[in-house]
């Protein structure tokens, strides 16, 4: 699939190697950003900025990385960007901070409508931000370990761990009188 | 092997049971791993929870999409846009302005060492004119040397008023920047 992008790129024909981007890129592009921002009004917005730069810039992309490689790290910047922008938020990056434990406690006196869901989705913004990231794009890559290390620019083993951790924690979270394991 | 009433699987065994899950074990391996199962309430019921919540998440996660009016959108933006610029032509405009910039400051340059020049010839002048009017006042030039060791200091110091004329000129002509005369 790349291939032909990159001989069109090769040949200087940007116009159409950037109509191969679109079709090919556009999806994973969306769930990497969907998986940042959690919000899929921002995810689309942020998809249509990626797509923009990387009409713009790509006359100079110059092969040296992998064509999703550059299209992913413009995706991230762009998400990194947005999130800047936004207003200050409570983080629940430390999972053993006031605010996650405020989270995890709200999950068992949470609202009655579809408590499962609800509790689930709960739980995973209690986690930290990349293992929120790395769970939210594994499910939506169909459970692919390559396309996540791929998309957040991380070695295969890191995103393992990471979600190796992440399952847990949702799994300790998920117990109302956890027992420490041993 | 393990007691039961602690949650969690033999620590030797946390990562092969979400592989094995995952389906990323070699075959040999696989074997080994579900034959502990086999035998371990604690790995079985920390496998059995781990299935559990990875069904539910890949059900239960929003799996959003992108809108149908997506490419419609992002055409009219890139409209908007243009075709940018090919490598080839943002490399010749960069080195265009980087030669233009090179060129006035050499101009700035040459000005510089051009007023440097006149300045030090003028001062030099001005010297040999003051020695000229001296000497017209004397038949004997050389007694304005003075004897002996004044003679020399006096030589001396003329050779020294030249010299420093000559350097700030070469100085002048080089500019404070050391840019070079234009080529």
């Amino acid at each position: 699939m790349d291939a032909g992008i990159e001989d069109h790129l090769a040949a200087g024909r940007h116009a159409r190697a950037f109509d191969l981007v679109v079709p090919a890129y556009k999806d994973r592009v969306f769930r990497l950003a969907y998986s940042m921002l959690k919000d899929r009004a921002a995810a689309e917005d942020a998809t249509q900025e990626t797509l923009v730069r990387v009409w713009k810039a790509l006359p100079g992309f110059d092969g040296r990385a992998q064509l999703g490689t550059w299209i992913y790290a413009i995706t991230r910047n762009t998400c990194l960007m947005e999130l800047r922008r936004r207003r200050p938020m409570v983080s629940f990056d430390d999972p053993d901070s006031t605010e996650a434990q405020h989270a995890a406690a709200s999950i068992a006196s949470g609202p009655a409508a579809d408590p499962e869901r609800d509790n689930l989705l709960r739980l995973v913004d209690a986690l930290p931000r990349n293992q929120q990231e790395a769970v939210r794009l594994f499910y939506l890559e169909d459970r692919s370990y390559e396309a996540v290390a791929e998309q957040l620019g991380m070695p295969l083993g890191t995103v393992k761990n990471l979600l190796h951790r992440a399952r847990k924690r949702l799994m300790e979270l998920a117990r109302p009188d956890e027992v420490i394991a041993a | 092997m393990n007691d039961p009433t602690l949650i969690g699987p033999c620590a030797d065994y946390e990562h092969e049971l979400v592989e094995l899950h995952d389906g990323e074990l070699p075959p040999e391996h696989a074997r080994i791993v579900r034959l502990h199962v086999a035998q371990c309430a604690r790995c079985r019921a920390w496998a059995e929870e781990f299935a559990a919540l990875d069904a539910t998440l890949a059900a239960e996660l929003p799996r959003p999409a992108l809108s149908p009016a997506f490419d419609a959108r992002l055409r009219e933006r890139l409209s908007v846009l243009g075709v940018p610029a090919v490598r080839g032509e943002l490399r010749s405009r960069i080195e265009l302005e980087h030669d233009s910039l090179i060129e006035s400051l050499r101009k700035v340059t040459w000005r510089r060492g051009l007023l440097g020049a006149i300045g030090s010839a003028a001062a030099t002048l001005g010297v040999l004119a003051a020695a000229k009017g001296l000497l017209a006042r004397s038949t004997d030039w050389t007694s304005l040397l003075g004897d002996g060791p004044e003679r020399w200091v006096t030589m001396g110091t003329l050779g020294a008023t030249i010299a420093v004329a000559a350097l700030s000129w070469s100085a002048m002509r080089r500019g404070v920047l050391g840019l070079g005369w234009p080529r």
